[in-house]
């Protein structure tokens, strides 16, 4: 065709303009700056680019052909059990002031590396909680104290004890108060520690106060049982009906790792027992527990307390007992005042396999919560105040006398162990400024914390994992704490930290230490108790090898008064106990029958006094009266972050809610519908954003972004605890939020001595200002998938056919309809010997998360902070997916006649009031994965034990592997996260000290390399070793 | 050559002397190595006491007959016997027990009892001359010959003279030819300016070099990215072996005196490290022994300062102990995983396949590349010991199954997924 055509880049061209043809002479358009540059006038100079090009070339090739030398470093006497490269482990107790579990600590080469839970245990007090997994990296935590402060500046441990003796001194003889404040002390040798300063110093008091109060529980079981104790709840009894009313026990509420643990129980399905526990949940805030109920109401937090005297009237109606007089309508939500008479029924036909627990920390509530367990007939059963909580003993009220003691000059000395009140008293109590007025003020904090900052003395206390101690969890049971490391921060190197109780056995002249003291409260008072072991060494040992000692309901007796031990001639405290003569202990300990029994005489024999009288009526007048607001607040706790003790844990900030699946943030939980009509960001996506609101909740005024939570009560907000900290060395923290985010203690207020986390005094204004969350899941609903990707099927259904909502899947071929089993494009895989797989109970699974911290710290994998969350860069090797219910179905959309288009964007939303599901999502192994098949460099390839198997050596880093893995479980480095001075501040292992956490038997992965679940493959072959080595150790023994 | 002559010399004068020594004490030999390995870490023949006392005279000290026979069997037995002397000489060492020997046969108890009432006195001698021999070769050996790069530059100095008396050759040479044919004398041109007029007039030639030469060079950096890493060399056989802070000889302790491998690296068979002997196991013999035979105190008086021994009291101080920075010679690649236990217990592989003939050097050198090459090639070759672990019973009788048509009842490490990535890489 024609060759004369002629094409213009422009009309410029076609008219020739000057322009064009001056330009045209010109490769660039505009000119480079090249003379600049090769002269030296620019930035760099030529000279320096060459230099810079040749010295980096002469580096690369350097680097690459050196032969690094490497130095082995034995130990100069190994210690006995340490053996290089073999993990130890070692029963201890994890207690922080506000969580509690007994655990094992892995140990390699003498580091701490891992917290797994103590299965001995597990059934008494628990497993492990995420936090629990996490509180390893805080012995590593480079905000921790080195050295003792004094005013503001480092000092040394002689000079320190020498001015607070004076102090100490001066202030008895003043008749000043010395003031202990301390969080729940768990540990009945620290209280003999107290007995031993009290006696030396007179004037001392302890005062006990828990951030989080369980207050009102302890109130209201002295005005019914004239017992001032928290009681247990035993969720594996209640295996019928369980009511909770915005009580969080399986994600925070008092001691969730043993409840969940116990209601996990009953939520296991067999062909033989085909039974379930009916769970009901009224909240306000979506919760890990309401998210787990069968039933979930939304409620306002000012209609607590008549939801419970509306159950009150309706199980006294069932019962047969006489009700409260008092206004209990709930007016926001008639379905629940509608469903209360309905429990009510089911729960008086579940008498003592039921539970009601009440979240909220008011005395009358928990009254009435009480009155109703006693018609259920619970008491003994499911709920004991004999078999009491030791944990959770703060008492509001002691906090308010202290503050008055402090304003009024009566305090010359106070004391802080375990407790943080500067950041975690609520601000109308004014505890700050009362502070500042103590003329001595001494806190035993591991950092510099708010309450440190404005002490004169810091006396930074051991690490948990560094440290000697005991605990008394529950009546009857005592576990032990022992230290798994060497105190990181010790002499000569540094002036070094020290045990809380060592400093004050020193200050109160104990010439001992405190494992001494702690063996001689043992001989003294706890091994009497037991008639198991003969001699105190044996028991000692056992004990601690054990970490439990569960003794007997009536030998288990807690003095009310700790007195001093008596000591001898050179101050070393007597150990004078012997064991217990139990005649038929041993008897007992089999027949668990005969003990129940005992113990019901013991009981008796304690009831038989008589108990007060209750005025419910009064209590629920008192418990209706909340104001109600047009907005009104909960304030609650993570999760993850908890109180705030592991503000400064990475792992913890980078672990997704498990409901809002937000991570590194702090924010308002308000209604999706509540956010439209408030004009707010909704946040639809994770590129569309949130907005930010200014909040003032009693008087307090922050601003906060607002995430639109689905199941949150209408009119309600929700804010976490644990954010807002105000600590110079908490770099991790202040990555979090809006600077750190807001501290929501703040908003606590006291109503009827009791520290209330809910208000109605609460206002909202927006601001222009907008704020972008990093969320790992940003899909809320299943999207119609429900046969694809999550089954579920009702109870019901399942007894008639245990298949049900369960089909086989089938694959079209010219054949017709093909199990999918029998299809296959490949050739089966071998499969001589082992075969892995690995199941998850769906049924039981919570949702709770501490699976995802626990193989962050197994797996080494790094932390990336939120901006790389928010580009879907997070690199946690398990997931746990979380599903809202939509309207939308496709059943409604075929019946209702409603097009495609329209039922997918109906089905993005998820319910007014959605359930929830919850779906742990690891690497799934696929046989003939789909990620095999794309790897060009067969970096990912399958195993003979089913295992798709990860080579990061091999991987060049074309990420076509996540692209096709269906459950896009596959994670990318994108940067060198343990190395790259970007993230430092989040990643712990870029520090000497951090470093210590990592797993030794796990590669840690560099920049450019995929990584993914490995099904802990060093965990299976050194299972596998075990098995081989032993059958190879037996035939040598022949 | 002289040298080499005289190394030979060394070495076969030495030989002669372990020979000589070994043929008369063939009695003793066997007694020798009992004594090394059950009563040494207690008993020195000398005076000097260790935990036990020397026996130096042994022989004219105890009860004659059969005493010394009971008392090395089961001394316990002797001392319930009521024998004084038994019970004396229990007391004088501080009522600290021997240990019983019910598990060394008759005759190997002879053996030591012959062997420690005739200590061969030319032991040391001995000794000295096989290690003092061993040193001196190893140290001379790199003496010998010329490095190849002096002959180059020599050979390239020679040619830059000869170039540059040839330059000035045909300089003069052109002036007296020009002066004859009375033109003008021609000005010497630059080193450079000849070059380059050499180069435009030969540009083929140099291209062609050029290509070779940088062909050359991709493929000796190629070469050199292999070995990257692998401190052994594949030509000489000649691997990493670094000067340790303390000049230990494996000869002298793994060979001379046959101390078992498993007892100084002893998490051998529980760990994946082999272990580095901490200086208390050390100490274990040294306490004693407090002067070697080739160095004297210079090299052990390293281990007591890093133990916070003091020798002429015989204390500890623990204040003034010191690790020893051994030099790591086995180093594997990168992100691998390596149990030494899985190896050596249950695949009870020798520690000289591996690691060379240790018990022959003086210094420890890598004698194996430690590459995954060479790790997969042995998992190809090698036969899985299966028989008589019972872990192995089910996979046995599957893979017999799958390899039905070869008729193989012994497999490799390979065939039963012993080359997998995630079995080394995690």
């Amino acid at each position: 065709m024609g060759t004369n055509k002629k094409y213009w880049k422009g009309l410029s061209e076609l008219n020739q303009s000057p322009e064009f043809l001056k330009h045209q002479q010109n490769e660039f358009v505009e000119d480079l700056p090249m003379t600049e540059a090769l002269n030296g006038e620019g930035t760099t100079s030529r000279r320096d680019f060459l230099k810079v090009v040749g010295f980096t070339t002469a580096a690369a090739a350097l680097a690459s052909c050196e032969t690094p030398v490497i130095k082995s470093i034995p130990y100069v006497v190994k210690p006995e059990d340490v053996t290089p490269g073999v993990a130890n482990f070692y029963a201890s107790t994890f207690y922080d002031g506000h969580d509690f579990a007994p655990v094992l600590v892995k140990t390699q080469e003498g580091r701490p590396i891992k917290i797994e839970a103590n299965e001995l245990l597990k059934k008494h007090i628990g497993g492990t909680t995420a936090r629990t997994q996490s509180s390893v990296l805080g012995l590593y935590d480079s905000a921790r104290l080195t050295a003792p402060y004094a005013k503001g500046s480092a000092s040394d441990w002689k000079s320190v004890d020498a001015a607070i003796g004076k102090s100490l001194a001066d202030a008895a003889a003043g008749g000043k108060e010395i003031a202990i404040l301390s969080s729940t002390i768990v540990s009945p040798s620290t209280h003999s520690v107290l007995a031993e300063f009290t006696a030396k110093y007179p004037t001392t008091k302890v005062y006990h106060y828990d951030s989080v109060s369980y207050s009102a529980l302890r109130e209201a079981n002295d005005k019914v049982f004239s017992k001032k104790v928290t009681s247990t709840y035993d969720f594996e009894k209640a295996n019928k009906v369980v009511v909770s009313v915005a009580a969080d026990f399986l994600g925070t509420w008092l001691a969730p790792a043993v409840f969940s643990t116990a209601y996990a129980k009953n939520k296991k399905v067999s062909p033989e027992k085909p039974e379930m526990v009916k769970h009901y949940q009224f909240e306000s805030n979506l919760s890990l527990t309401g998210a787990n109920a069968d039933e979930r109401y939304m409620i306002k937090p000012s209609e607590i307390g008549k939801t419970i005297v509306a159950l009150y009237n309706e199980v006294a109606k069932a019962t047969g007992n006489t009700g409260v007089s008092a206004n209990a309508s709930i007016a926001s939500n008639p379905d629940a005042q509608k469903a209360i008479a309905k429990i009510a029924k089911e729960l008086a036909a579940a008498k003592g396999q039921s539970l009601v627990v009440c979240g909220l920390n008011d005395t009358d509530t928990q009254v009435l919560v009480n009155g109703i367990n006693k018609m259920l007939d619970n008491y003994d059963k499911t709920i004991s105040y004999e078999y009491h909580l030791n944990l959770k003993k703060g008492d509001d009220k002691e906090l308010a006398n202290l503050i008055a003691n402090m304003n009024s000059g009566k305090t010359g000395v106070v004391i802080t162990y375990n407790s943080n009140p500067v950041y975690t008293a609520p601000a109308k109590t004014g505890f700050a400024a009362a502070y500042k007025k103590v003329p001595v003020k001494i806190s035993f904090a591991q950092t510099l914390d708010e309450t440190a900052q404005l002490a004169d003395y810091v006396c930074p206390d051991h690490n948990w994992l560094e440290s000697w101690g005991d605990a008394n969890p529950v009546r009857g049971h005592y576990s032990l704490q022992q230290p798994t490391i060497n105190p990181i921060f010790s002499q000569p190197r540094y002036q070094g930290t020290r045990q809380a109780q060592d400093t004050l056995l020193k200050w109160a002249g104990v010439k001992t230490d405190y494992l001494t003291y702690l063996q001689a409260y043992w001989q003294n008072h706890v091994y009497p108790m037991q008639a198991k072991y003969g001699d105190f060494y044996s028991f000692w040992s056992n004990t601690l090898h054990d970490g439990l000692l569960h003794v007997h309901f009536a030998k288990a007796v807690e003095p009310a008064v700790i007195e001093p031990m008596a000591k001898d001639s050179s101050g070393k405290p007597l150990m004078t106990g012997v064991a217990a003569v139990i005649a038929d202990s041993l008897a007992l300990k089999k027949d668990e029958k005969k003990e129940k029994a005992e113990e019901k005489k013991v009981i008796a024999a304690e009831e038989e006094k008589k108990l007060p009288d209750v005025d419910y009526n009064a209590a629920a007048a008192k418990a209706t009266a909340a104001k109600s607001g047009t907005w009104e607040i909960t304030v609650y706790e993570k999760v993850s972050l908890g109180n705030g003790n592991q503000s400064n844990n990475p792992w913890l900030h980078e672990l997704p809610d498990p409901i809002s699946k937000v991570t590194w943030d702090n924010y308002i939980t308000m209604h999706p519908e509540d956010v439209h009509e408030q004009k707010f960001g909704e946040m639809l996506r994770q590129d569309v954003d949130g907005s930010i609101a200014t909040l003032t909740v009693n008087g307090v005024s922050v601003e906060l972004p607002v995430y639109p939570q689905p199941g949150q009560a209408k009119g309600t907000i929700g804010v976490a605890l644990g954010y807002g900290r105000k600590v110079e060395s908490y770099k991790v923290a202040k990555e979090a939020g809006i600077d750190g985010g807001a501290n929501a203690f703040e908003f606590l207020s006291v109503t009827n001595d009791t520290i209330q986390n809910i208000s109605s005094e609460v206002s909202i204004a927006a601001t222009d200002k907008i704020h972008q969350f990093a969320a790992t899941q940003i899909h809320h609903t299943i999207m119609g998938r429900e046969e694809q990707i999550l089954r579920e099927t009702s109870l019901a259904q399942y007894k008639e056919d245990a298949a049900s909502n369960n089909p086989k899947a089938f694959i079209h071929t010219n054949q017709g309809e093909r199990p999918v089993e029998e299809v296959d494009l490949w050739a089966a895989h071998p499969r001589p010997g082992v075969k892995w797989g690995m199941v998850i109970d769906m049924n039981t699974c919570i949702g709770c998360a501490a699976c995802v911290v626990a193989c962050t710290a197994e797996n080494n994998v790094p932390t990336v902070g939120k901006d790389q969350v928010r580009r879907t860069r997070d690199m946690a090797w398990l997931r746990i997916d979380r599903y809202y219910t939509s309207d939308m179905t496709r059943k409604r959309a075929e019946e209702e006649h409603i097009g495609g288009r329209r039922m997918y964007l109906d089905m993005e939303n998820p319910s007014f009031n959605p359930k929830v599901t919850f779906q742990p999502i690891m690497c799934q192994h696929c046989n003939h994965a789909p990620c095999e098949t794309v790897c060009p460099v067969l970096a990912t390839n399958h195993s003979t034990e089913g295992l798709n198997q990860m080579t990061y050596n091999r991987c060049i880093g074309t990420r076509y592997c996540a692209n096709n893995c269906p459950f896009k479980v596959r994670r990318f480095n994108w940067f060198n996260y343990q190395g790259n001075p970007d993230y430092a501040d989040i990643n712990p292992s870029q520090q000497d000290l951090g470093r210590m956490v990592l797993n030794p038997d796990v590669v840690v992965r560099g920049r450019g390399v995929m990584e993914k679940c490995s099904m802990c493959q060093q965990r299976l072959q050194a299972g596998k070793l075990e098995a081989k080595s032993r059958s190879a150790y037996k035939r040598r023994c022949y | 050559m002289k040298d080499m002559s005289r190394n030979a010399l060394n070495f076969l004068f030495g030989l002669i002397l372990v020979g000589f020594v070994s043929i008369q004490h063939t009695s003793a030999a066997d007694g020798k190595t009992v004594f090394k390995q059950n009563c040494a870490v207690c008993h020195a023949l000398t005076d000097t006491k260790i935990t036990g006392p020397g026996l130096k005279g042994v022989g004219d000290r105890v009860p004659k007959g059969d005493w010394l026979f009971n008392w090395i069997k089961n001394n316990e037995k002797v001392i319930k016997s009521g024998d004084a002397y038994a019970n004396k000489i229990f007391k004088d060492n501080g009522n600290t027990a021997m240990t019983v020997f019910e598990n060394l046969s008759d005759d190997e108890i002879k053996a030591v009892e012959a062997y420690i009432l005739n200590p061969p006195v030319e032991q040391k001698v001995a000794a000295t001359g096989g290690a003092a021999n061993a040193g001196g070769g190893e140290g001379n050996e790199e003496e010998n010959g010329v490095n190849p790069l002096y002959i180059v530059l020599a050979v390239m100095v020679i040619l830059a003279i000869l170039i540059g008396i040839l330059r000035s050759v045909r300089l003069s040479l052109q002036n007296v030819t020009n002066a004859k044919e009375g033109q003008l004398e021609v000005e010497p041109a630059t080193f450079t300016e000849e070059s380059k007029n050499w180069l435009s007039n030969n540009r083929r030639f140099v291209a062609v070099c050029l290509i070779v030469l940088s062909c050359i060079g991709m493929k000796s950096c190629w070469n050199s990215l292999f070995r990257i890493g692998v401190y052994y060399d594949y030509q000489t056989g000649k691997g990493y072996h670094p000067e340790q802070p303390i000049k230990f000889s494996h000869k002298i302790h793994a060979g001379d005196n046959a101390i078992a491998c498993q007892y100084c690296h002893n998490s051998v068979e529980k760990s994946r490290h082999a272990g580095i002997p901490t200086v208390n196991i050390c100490m274990n013999c040294h306490k004693g022994i407090q002067e070697g035979a080739v160095t004297g105190t210079k090299e052990i008086s390293k281990i007591y300062a890093a133990a916070g021994f003091d020798p002429k009291k015989g204390t500890y101080d623990v204040s003034k102990q010191n690790p020893i920075e051994w030099i790591k010679v086995h180093n594997l690649p990168d992100h691998v995983y390596f149990n030494h236990s899985q190896h050596v217990v249950v695949g009870k592989i020798e520690c000289a396949q591996c690691h060379g003939d240790v018990k022959a050097m003086t210094t420890v050198e890598q004698k194996t590349p430690l590459t995954m090459k060479w790790c997969i090639e042995c998992h190809r070759k090698t036969e899985v010991a299966m028989a008589g672990n019972a872990y192995y019973d089910r996979l046995h009788e599957a893979l017999k199954e799958k390899y039905k048509k070869e008729h193989l009842t012994t497999f490799t490490v390979a065939q039963m997924g012993g080359i997998e990535c995630a079995k080394c890489h995690y």
